[in-house]
């Protein structure tokens, strides 16, 4: 499968600051892929340079195939860009915006014009056609990005913090609407604080942190390296449990408060029937039993905070 | 990939839509001004004023209004879009599509320079309302306007990459441009200029605008308009290529 993204050895530095610190990162065509990151993490930077906002200073940048300098004209009709900040010309009616980025892309008015339509719909706010973006509420604003982004069809469509100050049921609306898209073939590049966000969206999230990729994973294979609680509620308050963590390495620690049993470890989930297996041979009555899974929020404070100091971690879920 | 005419005539579009539903800030301060120099210049004082060139004072005047309003909108309409879209940074929606740099910089000035010849033409218009107006040599008066527009349009665009502030732009308007404009011949003859005046007055490209222009409407003109509309030519040409080069070096707009 050809890669949407390929990005090799890609440097940015601005005076003695490297935002972008040898990025290697590769974003399989029609995938969901999430960037997480603290603050300053080199996140905004990265994505400026695939659509030529920022030059890099090293290294190499594609986009299915196209270098982002020498072949830009190719790499950025395939890009649908949704940035954080709300960068919209505000003379005129959204309507109108979105008919002229159409046109920059060299749909013609009368297709620019139908797609409008239908993009507006999409995100809900096709009665407000005839607005200036400064007369839009933040939700809406929010969803006129995205309309913004859609309006050329985009092959890859890039989301920066798309969700960033949205109320709960505008966020999974939104959601859905990006998930349609991805289903439909659309390869999402997609840039959030919101780690539920990637834990929810995306098949692989890259971890940034100081311009350097920390790790490239699924959340479910990140989560696995954090560690889970498995919980026991015990009908009695037994005088001893057996040693788990001396019977498997994948134990970390053992709580017992009264007939309450905490049995910390990686991969809780196969962990426990090992655990329920042996309090019963042990002759423990079992009244409950909890899997306390590691959220990837967790998983990312760990792995960012050796970054703290260069960057502020500043993660938040729902 | 070829030119991308749709793409261009949506930015080109865009451009003058900007100017045409603002006619309070684009076209009736030009309007007004001009109303007032040919009241004041042409009519009160103009009748105090002998025939220059051959032509009463206020047919004299009108190719430099002329001039002086459509180079300042051509240069406003550029120097102001692109620093206003890069102050709140609109310019991006340009920036990240797929047109090349040389529509980008093509559609930015043509667009300028349709308000320059509009407020030229406006211009004129006014002048014929106080006297009558002809206009001898109308393929130069086109060459002139033409590049006189498309130059300082370019030029524009330079000011908006350039300008990290508003009040630049205002301060090479106010202290650059008029200055250049007034010393360039609109309102006297460089023959009521001491010689060594005259010398250093060639130097200001002004006098080659303001009397091709005026060679255009009234025939008459100060130095040789050939030469003049050759110069000028070749100084579009090379305003408009830096204009290029700074939008693919990204000089004002990317990190």
């Amino acid at each position: 499968m050809e890669s949407a993204i390929e990005i090799r050895d890609l440097r940015k530095s601005y005076g003695d600051v490297q935002a972008l610190d040898g990025v290697d990162l590769t974003v399989p065509e029609g995938s969901f892929f999430g960037l997480l990151g603290p603050n300053g993490a080199g996140k905004t930077t990265f994505i400026n340079v695939l659509v030529g906002l920022v030059r890099g200073t090293d290294g190499d940048a594609r986009v299915f195939g196209h270098d982002v300098q020498e072949e830009y004209r190719e790499v950025r009709d395939r890009i649908g860009l949704a940035p954080q900040e709300f960068n919209v010309d505000r003379f005129f009616p959204i309507r109108e915006v979105l008919e002229h980025k159409a046109g920059y892309h060299g749909i013609p008015k009368a297709r620019a014009s139908e797609r409008t339509e239908e993009v507006l719909k999409r995100v809900g706010i096709y009665d407000k056609r005839d607005t200036r973006f400064d007369w839009l509420s933040g939700g809406m604003k929010r969803r006129f990005m995205l309309a913004r982004a859609l309006i050329t069809e985009p092959d890859l469509l890039i989301l920066d913090e798309p969700t960033a100050g949205v109320d709960v049921q505008l966020r999974h609306e939104l959601w859905e609407t990006i998930i349609d898209l991805n289903q439909r073939g659309t390869t999402i590049l997609l840039t959030t604080h919101y780690i539920e966000e990637a834990e929810r969206l995306c098949d692989e999230v890259a971890i940034l942190d100081s311009g350097r990729v920390l790790d490239v994973a699924s959340p479910e294979e990140l989560m696995d390296r954090g560690t889970d609680d498995v919980v026991v509620q015990l009908r009695e308050e037994p005088t001893a449990v057996p040693d788990f963590a001396a019977l498997d390495e994948r134990v970390d620690a053992v709580e017992l408060d009264g007939t309450r049993l905490v049995v910390t470890a990686r991969q809780g989930g196969l962990v426990a029937p090992d655990v329920v297996r042996r309090l019963d041979d042990a002759g423990h009555e079992i009244v409950d039993l909890e899997i306390q899974r590691t959220s990837l929020e967790e998983v990312f404070v760990e792995m960012t905070r050796a970054g703290e100091g260069r960057a502020t971690p500043e993660v938040s879920s729902q | 990939m070829r030119f991308d005419s749709t793409g261009f005539l949506a930015l080109l579009r865009r451009e003058v839509l900007r100017f045409l539903r603002r006619p309070r800030n684009t076209f009736l301060p030009p309007f007004i001004t001009n109303v007032l120099y040919f009241s004041v210049f042409g009519v009160i004082l103009g009748e105090r004023i002998n025939e220059i060139a051959g032509v009463p004072y206020i047919l004299f005047i009108l190719p430099g209004l002329v001039v002086l309003g459509a180079i300042s909108n051509a240069f406003e309409n550029t120097s102001f879009n692109i620093f206003h879209g890069r102050w709140n940074r609109y310019i991006e929606e340009v920036l990240t599509s797929p047109l090349s740099y040389q529509t980008m910089v093509g559609a930015y000035v043509l667009a300028a320079a349709i308000r320059g010849a509009i407020v030229g033409i406006l211009i004129a218009l006014i002048g014929a309302f106080f006297t009558a107006v002809g206009v001898v040599q109308p393929l130069y008066l086109v060459a002139f306007g033409v590049v006189i527009t498309t130059l300082f349009a370019s030029l524009g665009v330079i000011a908006g990459l350039w300008a990290d502030d508003f009040d630049d732009l205002t301060m090479l308007n106010q202290f650059i441009l008029r200055p250049l404009v007034f010393f360039g011949g609109v309102f006297y003859s460089l023959n009521e200029l001491p010689e060594t005046v005259q010398q250093v007055s060639l130097l200001n490209p002004m006098i080659y605008m303001v009397n091709g222009v005026r060679y255009g409407f009234l025939g008459v003109s100060e130095v040789d308009p050939n030469a003049s509309l050759a110069v000028l030519s070749a100084l579009t040409v090379a305003v408009l290529g830096l204009d290029i080069a700074l939008f693919q070096r990204g000089y004002g707009l990317t990190d």
